[in-house]
Parts: C-alpha cells; structure tokens; sequence
C-alpha cells in the first residue's frame, strides 16, 4: 500500500490539492456517495463556477482557487505543475437564488420557487430547492405570499429595499469578521503605519467598510452592488472607471448633473446638500475615501477553476 | 427528450466519494516557487528530501542549482487539506460493479440515500477522489524564505473571512 502510494498513483493525472472543512470527513462516515461538484451560476459574472454539494448535509461550498504564478507542487513521489490550490468553503446560497429572483422579478408577480429558480445553462441548479430553511432564507431578500386554503405553495417577489438591508447586514458582519483579524484592509493602513498614528484608526474604518463592500461584492450582480454603494453612502469605485474627481462623490440618488451644474437644478442641489448635512461624520469622511482598500476576492485566488 | 435532460445534469457533476476522506494517507506536500511544467512520478525522495537541511533562518534545500528557503504551514484551523484525483471511467465502471472495495456498510449507504437520488447517481459521469492527506506543507522561496507576506498566507486567511460573509444574517 505504501509502495503504491509512495511511487503508484504515480500517473500523468492531475492531482489536486484541496482544503475542505474538517467535518465534511465525519459525515462521510454516513455515506459514500452524495457528496459532488456541480457547475453552478456565478451570481456575480453570471457565468458559471463550480460548487461542492453536500447531499448529507444539505449544504453548499463554493471553490475557489489560489494560483500564482511559477510555482508547483511536490506531492509524495511526484511533481505537479501549477501549484495550484483549492479552497472549499461555506457559501450562503441566498446570493446563489437572488440571482434567479432578481431575473425573476422582470415578470414583476409572484412566483413560486420552482418556477423562480430554472436555468437551461446549469440544470444542477434545482439542488438549490433542496437546502433546509429556505423559506426562512427568503425572507430577506423576498415578500411572499401563499393561501393555506388552497396549497402549501408559497410564493415569491424580490424585494429590492430588503435586499440592501439584508446586504447591509452583511457588510457589517464581514467589518467586524475584518477586524477581529489580522487582515491588512489597504495599502492606505500600511503606509500609514510608518506616518502619522493618530489617523490610522480614523482610516481603517473608512477601509474596513470598503474592503468588506468589495468582498460581498463579488456576490451580487453590478446593477445591485451600485445600489448597495449608494445604500453604504460609498463614494464610487475609482478603480473601475477613471473619472473625473467630482463624480467620486456620489452620494444621493440625485442625478450627478445637479452637483455640478448649480444653476440648473437648483432645486435638486438643495436636496442633495440638505442630505449631505445629514450625514455623520464618518459618512462625510467616507465620502472622501479612495478605494485602494476595496479589494476583491479574486485578490487572493485566480479565476480558473479546473 | 426527458431522460436526456436528465443525463445533461448528470453529465455536470463530478462525485467526490466521501468514503476517500477518511481512508486518505498523509502525503506530504511542497510548494515550489518555479514550476516544473510536467505531471508525473519525480524521485522526490532520493534528491529533494534528503538534503533540506535545518538553518539558522529555516529550513533550506537546493533544486536544479538554485538555493530555496522554506519554512513549514499548516492548514487552517477547521480545516482539511487533501489531495484528489479522478477516476479513469474504466475505474468507475468496475467499481459500480458491486463495490469491490467498499467496506461492510453498502447497504446502509444505499438505504440512507433518497430514491431519485440514487437514480441520478447510478450514471454519474466522473468521480474523484482522495488518495493523500495533509495538516501541514512545506511553502519554499528562492534564496529568502517566503515570510508573512506570501500570497499563499494570504489565501489561508480566506476560509475564516468567508465564514463571516456566509453567516446568516440576524432576522428583524
């Protein structure tokens, strides 16, 4: 068994290296199959990636991959290229339906979840239906109706205005996940390090909500995420698209227009501002961010995945 | 048409079997920093491992020439590192055949799957599996250790992060 090992599984195979969470082994005790990779909609890209689906435990992981370049891996008596790694870990898989919800909602009825959650490009999405509490999942991100009289069914309408209370919370939950780490949250709080120290503190929060924005980012589609920067009361991203530095501070829904041209809309610039006061002062500091500290994901991993 | 729709999924899902998570033997793993653009058996015990040496600043180990600092990582807390690999279908076929090596417990596993399940997995397309096992590997650098700052760290740090992008949120 050693020698086969040692020089045995010694095909031209791919060998993969894989970090998976520590229990999936325990319940693997209860069966021997169940357990796989299905393609499954990015709801991000819109493109598709790859999950791992327990059966047992009705649960979802996503995979990502770390690569860097030149390097490689030696595993026992053998080498393989690439050096890649894979990390499977737990994804909520409200991002995943959302997806479908908010592609739904053009029909703008309700819906069933059945009818909601259809998809020519990855059929394997109706493992989706057999997560456990999905209707208490739902909840933030839908209003429902049903009629106990008549069926069980209930039925479904995204809900934009839950939706960025629901990513709201997320992004604190990810704040304080980041600073209860060790994670260096930009190349701001770093320089800072060796500048003055009394504004490192006033900084990282500026970056922590802008970093942990980035990440939850890479979860929802763009339209929603733009919504969602105006919901945080984010300044725009400047590392997309090169603007002009007076459209950074896009606070309101107000049309920009009306922050630069003062005598044409008045009326609107006086809502604006008077929304503007409003804001605290962290808010206002926020405004002023550049979001060098927002990364994403895929700052750690590669895109590929096998 | 049905039945082929049926297939199409099928056709979209690589089973990993569990049973080969816990029947994995340790491996052991190094993380170049150059890569060998080959996969295939290498004598990694006669020329790499027997000349790491413990230095004062790690561990070190020359490859084609190049001098490679390194230095041991673990696996994230909560964590498990294996090493997979697919099945040829030949492989699959002889297996579905009746188990030959599987354990006692078959028939507890064909009982505690729902029936269209087990339908759907009678014709699964690949299966991988686990054939090592890892808490810890060996990251190298060329001539400086990869220190606090390697990438690879970074990634490690993703697990717990993605626990809390992935908790449920408190209701209202």
């Amino acid at each position: 068994m050693a020698d086969r090992l040692d020089y045995g599984e010694g095909t031209d195979a791919q060998q993969f290296v894989f970090l998976l969470p520590e229990y999936l082994k325990d319940t693997s005790k209860k069966m021997k199959t169940g357990l796989m990779f299905v393609k499954l909609v990015n709801p991000c890209s819109g493109e598709g990636a790859l999950y791992l689906f327990s059966m047992c435990l009705q649960q979802l992981f996503e995979i990502k991959l770390f690569k860097e370049k030149h390097h490689s891996w030696f595993i026992n008596q053998s080498v393989q290229s690439g050096g890649l790694l894979y990390f499977a870990t737990p994804i909520d898989p409200l991002f995943l339906l959302l997806h479908y919800l908010i592609k739904a909602d053009k029909e703008g009825k309700f819906q069933p979840l059945d009818q909601v959650v259809v998809d020519d490009m990855f059929p394997n999405c109706i493992l989706l239906l057999k997560l456990p509490e999905l209707e208490k999942l739902l909840q933030h991100v839908t209003e429902e109706k049903g009629n106990p009289e008549i069926d069980k069914k209930k039925y479904y309408k995204y809900s934009r205005e839950k939706t960025l209370k629901w990513l709201g919370k997320k992004v604190n939950q990810t704040m304080a996940a980041l600073k209860t780490s060790n994670i260096n949250v930009g190349a701001r709080v770093q320089s800072n390090a060796f500048f003055s120290s009394h504004q490192i503190s006033s900084d990282k929060e500026e970056d922590y909500i802008c970093y942990a924005h980035g990440l939850i980012s890479d979860y929802i589609p763009k339209e929603l995420n733009d919504d969602l920067s105006k919901y945080l009361k984010l300044p725009e991203p400047s590392a997309s698209l090169p603007k002009p530095p007076s459209k950074k501070v896009k606070l309101s829904h107000e049309p920009i227009e009306a922050k630069e041209d003062y005598t044409k809309f008045n009326t609107k610039d006086l809502k604006t501002e008077k929304k503007n006061s409003k804001m605290t002062t962290a808010q206002k500091a926020l405004a002023k961010v550049d979001k060098t500290g927002m990364k994403s994901i895929d700052s750690f991993f590669g895109t590929k995945i096998f | 048409m049905e039945s082929g729709d049926e297939e199409g999924v099928e056709k979209r899902r690589v089973h990993l079997r569990p049973d080969t998570l816990r029947s994995a033997t340790p491996a052991t793993l190094h993380l170049l920093p150059c890569d060998v653009p080959v996969n295939r058996p290498a004598p990694v015990g006669s020329f790499f491992t027997p000349a790491i040496r413990q230095g004062p600043e790690g561990l070190e180990v020359s490859f084609r020439g190049r001098s490679l600092r390194g230095e041991e990582v673990e696996v994230p807390p909560g964590l498990a590192g294996y090493v997979m690999v697919m099945e040829e279908k030949e492989e699959v076929l002889v297996r579905k055949q009746g188990f030959p090596q599987g354990s006692d417990n078959d028939e507890q596993q064909q009982e505690l799957l729902e029936p269209p399940e087990a339908a759907l997995e009678r014709d699964f397309d690949r299966v991988i599996r686990a054939s090592g096992s890892f808490s810890h590997f060996t990251v190298w650098g060329l001539e400086t250790a990869p220190g606090p700052d390697a990438k690879v760290r970074a990634a490690l740090t993703w697990p717990s992060l993605a626990a809390a992008i992935h908790a449920q949120v408190p209701g209202d």
